[in-house]
């Protein structure tokens, strides 16, 4: 094997790849990328058997072949490179000789046919949809995955393609966030998929907002592609909870606030919360918002926020790291919550959004005690 | 000053009636207690067969005049008290005049002393009639010598035990009396042999090491505290060394060794929790309480007292117990120093009035003034814990650096502790905090499980479960515990109810102890799980305000220290 490829395209390929290669690793050859020759370049790919990334960038190719090598110290050394043409050359199976300027490496490899095949994804059933779109849907979404192993279901994002939208939902059983868009879609079928959300954020990082990209399912697997680079990443089997049936239709009390005034009373009253359930006590009275902490062995403290209410009084509990961490995604400096009862889900929305993206937090409340 | 007299009949009428003399031991103790009463500073103790040949207490008391010796034999003759009044309070061992007379009647006894150096009297009885008396030289101080007790009431004698167990029984006696009195020398031979020799001891703690070994006081921690007017102090054996070594137990009350099971129970219950059911700790306790809360005269051998108000006495045994066990020195047996009770910051009250600048003024509602008020309770805990820079180590210890070596802490037994803490504190003020499912769960369980959860609903309810629907084995959660963010509900839930199958406990205090340790222990962060350092500092700050932060709830030690002096060693730089 051997070529030459400019030091800002080896760059490239390399930082698309490296994020997928993990840090710590039982396996070593997952610790390197592979290096493969194509027709017009060559294809680096790098996976940590959860998620893979394969990306293709131009280069002089003079002979065929392949060969993996140490991505951390590959990445270094591209970093530190002179900006001029950079030529690779194995000779035998494990020895990569790198040259650039007056400088010169020589890399120990692994064997090719160590370093783990990828799934096989078949594109005749695929959709499409533009980078941007999918960036908004898991930058508002993804963060209210479940991070514990007791629901595996919960530990993934649920992605439902239909013909006229897409929806993004994540929730880890205590709160919850909903994203959906409009999409035009040729004809695709509909397809509920779970997928995990690292996945999904290097996903999101990796390709460019304006990209159009293509997505196609496969066994228990899902890929996505750009006409250069695709990712591929395990799918977490279903079926995904319910979560329509909880989502609350009927709360009849609804409080409109300033987004940034609440989130910081909110901020403030945690800092005496207790740090395991960060519990909170709201009280809606007309006009206004009292909010109270109160820890044993801590201390107490009130606030109050001048908001839009008109309901009855009510007093409800919550997480209140639950309630920053949502009001933090909410994309308008007016937020609208709506509530039913002390013991029932509570939803928060943007208000005023003018944007054909529909968005919906939900909390569940945490008992209060008097 | 110590003349004799006779009791006049009303002040023996109060005084309790009784026998005094039961066993060898009971001699012992009464001879010891007499020389102790005449302030010797050495006493020298002989005991042959058990003591059923041979008893001999010498001192170097204050001794007795010829008359005195002679009245001394007599009932009633003390000249310890005079009238009734003087029994308030009282505090020489002896003040009844009656058991000299008691042993005398039972025995040959021989009583050599002096009052002055040099001229002295021999006094010699059989079955409590004089014999003999007579002028000897002796230095100032008296022994008493009492011969083949029981020796003229066989069904007395039928009663006595091996001379093994009889000298087991002495020689604890010995030891109580001792710890009691540390600054007396005592000298103890058995059967010809010298088997006990313990020079005057600075603190009570060398009189342990003397008595039991030094390995033996190194067990012990130090209890020292005052509840109102109660005052106690002791050494109580360490949690992760209780059970492995004989158990000792000496409750000292007023200056007077007694038995008092109530007290030593109290003792015990400081330690729940920190050690495994069944086994039982070493307690040796100091209590001093005004000479009018207590009546040390009901018992005839004197050693039982009556307390004025005894549920004050044993919660102060109980608080102070538990709080030399929370001291962190209770933890290791290497000894760790107080390293939670880094200097306290006084946290006063606070009042801050927060005005939002126009920064934060609401578009939609006009401008906001947002008053917070933050009031600190005036409770004892609430001091900020400064956090040393943390490290986990294997995914299983917080490791930290101190002044004086390293501290390992257990991740998991500390948490565990914390949220026992919290649990219990939940059971008894059901406020723990419950969160509310987006899916409730449901649970299918064995017959044995939803017994366990029927007879336990209540308290995991207390908990923050919110479970409905039950019927047909089948439980609907709808709320749960959030005790921390990775708390696993439901996995917990079976877990403790498994744990829980087939326990019946009587009270309601124990059933919530146990609830509370299970629940605690399965909710706990595992041995194995990274913890973020945010998650480390709070997991410090909440076992630093736990009260028995030194060990989990099965008495294992939380925390190990490592002190740089056996790094050191272990270097070779010492
Ligand atoms: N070792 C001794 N040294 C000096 N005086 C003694 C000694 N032993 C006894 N006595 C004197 O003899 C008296 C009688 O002793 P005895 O033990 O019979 O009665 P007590 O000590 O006064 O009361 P109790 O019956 O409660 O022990 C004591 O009051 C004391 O004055
Ligand atoms: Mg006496």
């Amino acid at each position: 094997m051997r070529f030459t490829i400019a030091r800002e395209k080896l760059q490239e390929g390399l930082s698309a790849v490296t994020a997928a290669v993990p840090t710590k690793t039982t396996l070593p050859v997952l610790a390197n990328i592979l290096l493969e020759t194509t027709d017009k370049g060559i294809r680096l790919s790098g996976t940590d058997l959860d998620i893979a990334v394969s990306t293709e960038v131009l280069a002089d190719v003079e002979t065929q072949g392949s060969i993996t090598i140490p991505a951390k110290k590959l990445a270094e050394i591209a970093r530190e490179l002179p900006s001029a043409p950079v030529k690779m050359s194995s000779a035998g199976e494990q020895k990569v000789t790198l040259e650039c300027g007056r400088s010169r490496f020589k890399l120990l490899g692994l064997p090719r046919d160590e370093f783990p095949s990828f799934p096989t994804v078949r594109f005749n059933e695929s959709w499409r949809v533009r980078s941007g779109d999918l960036q908004k849907l898991i930058g508002h979404t993804a963060f209210a995955a479940s991070t514990e192993e007791s629901r595996p279901i919960l530990n993934g994002v649920l992605w439902e393609l239909r013909p006229e939208r897409m929806r993004m939902v994540a929730t880890n059983g205590h709160r919850l966030s909903k994203m959906e868009l409009p999409i035009t879609s040729e004809g695709a079928p509909s397809g509920d998929l779970i997928v995990p959300p690292k996945a999904l954020e290097q996903i999101r990082k990796l390709f460019p907002a304006e990209e159009d990209l293509e997505i196609a399912r496969g066994d228990n697997h899902l890929a996505f592609r750009s006409p250069f680079t695709s990712v591929f990443t395990r799918l977490i089997e279903g079926p995904y909870p319910n979560y329509e049936q909880v989502i609350p239709k009927d709360n009849d009390r609804v409080a409109l606030a300033d987004k940034n005034v609440l989130a910081q009373s909110l901020r403030r009253m945690s800092i005496i919360a207790s740090d395991q359930t960060h519990r909170i006590r709201l009280a809606f009275n007309a006009g206004m918002l009292k909010l109270g902490v109160q820890t044993p062995d801590l201390g107490e403290a009130q606030d109050e926020v001048p908001i839009n209410y008109e309901g009855d009084p009510l007093e409800i509990g919550f997480n209140a790291n639950y309630l920053i961490e949502i009001l933090r995604y909410m994309p308008t400096d007016e937020v609208r919550l709506t509530f039913k009862a002390a013991e029932r889900a509570a939803t928060i929305e943007p208000e005023g959004w003018k944007d054909d993206a529909r968005y919906l937090g939900l909390v569940m409340p945490l008992k209060l005690i008097d | 000053m110590h003349q004799i007299a006779i009791l006049a009949s009303a002040v023996v009428d109060q005084i309790a009636a009784g026998e005094v003399v039961e066993r060898p031991a009971s001699v012992v103790k009464e001879l010891v207690e007499n020389a102790l009463d005449a302030d010797a500073r050495f006493i020298e103790i002989v005991i042959e067969d058990g003591g059923r040949s041979r008893i001999r207490v010498a001192d170097d008391g204050f001794g007795m005049r010829r008359e005195d010796a002679l009245l001394a034999m007599r009932r009633h003759a003390t000249s310890k008290i005079r009238d009734a009044s003087d029994l308030v309070g009282v505090s020489s061992f002896g003040f009844r005049g009656e058991a000299l007379p008691a042993i005398a009647s039972v025995s040959e006894m021989e009583i050599e002393t002096s009052a002055n150096g040099g001229g002295g009297t021999l006094v010699r009885a059989e079955g409590g009639e004089i014999i003999e008396v007579r002028d000897a030289a002796r230095r100032t101080g008296t022994t008493v010598t009492v011969s083949r007790l029981f020796y003229n009431s066989p069904s007395r004698q039928r009663f006595l035990r091996s001379a093994r167990s009889e000298w087991r029984a002495i020689a604890d006696l010995i030891a109580s009396t001792a710890i009691l009195r540390r600054s007396v020398r005592v000298l103890v031979s058995h059967e010809g042999r010298e088997v006990m020799n313990l020079p005057a001891a600075p603190s009570v703690r060398a009189r342990v090491a003397a008595l039991w070994g030094a390995q033996f006081a190194d067990r012990l921690v130090d209890v020292d505290d005052v509840r109102g007017e109660v005052h106690v102090t002791g050494l109580v054996e360490r949690p992760s060394d209780v059970g492995t070594a004989a158990r000792r137990i000496h409750v000292v009350v007023n200056g007077r060794a007694i038995r008092d099971g109530g007290m030593v129970r109290a003792a015990e219950a400081a330690y729940r929790s920190t050690i495994p059911a069944g086994t039982r700790p070493s307690v040796l306790l100091d209590i001093t309480v005004p000479a009018d809360a207590v009546d040390v005269n009901v018992h005839p051998a004197k050693v039982e007292v009556r307390f004025r108000d005894r549920w004050l006495v044993e919660r102060a045994v109980e608080s102070a117990v538990r709080r030399a066990l929370g001291s962190p020195r209770s933890a290791a047996s290497i000894g760790v120093p107080a390293f939670w009770a880094v200097p306290k910051i006084a946290f006063s009250p606070v009042d801050v009035e927060v005005l939002q600048g126009p920064e934060d003024a609401s578009p939609l509602l006009g401008g906001s003034v947002t008053a917070v008020d933050i009031v600190m309770p005036e409770r004892n805990r609430e001091e900020a814990i400064p956090v040393p820079p943390l490290r986990q180590l294997r995914h299983t210890y917080i490791m930290f650096e101190r002044e004086d070596g390293v501290v390992f802490i257990d991740q998991h037994s500390a948490h565990e502790r914390v949220l026992y803490e919290r649990f219990m504190h939940a059971l008894e003020h059901g406020d723990a905090a419950s969160q509310r499912l987006l899916f409730p769960l449901t649970l299918h369980v064995g017959p044995q499980e939803g017994d366990a959860f029927e007879e336990h609903r209540e308290m995991f309810e207390r908990l923050g479960y919110e479970i409905e629907g039950f019927g047909g084995h089948t439980l609907l959660v709808q709320s749960v515990p959030a005790p921390h963010p990775r708390f696993d509900a439901e996995r917990c839930l079976r877990e403790s109810l498994d744990a829980l199958t087939g326990s019946r406990l009587p009270g309601t205090a124990s059933r919530h102890e146990k609830l509370a340790a299970t629940v605690a222990c399965k909710a706990a962060i595992k041995a194995g799980d990274s913890m973020s350092d945010g998650e480390m500092r709070s997991l410090f700050s909440a076992l630093a305000r736990t009260v028995l932060p030194a060990h989990d709830v099965h008495g294992r030690s939380t925390v190990v220290h490592l002190p740089w002096d056996e790094i050191e060693r272990r270097f070779g730089r010492r």
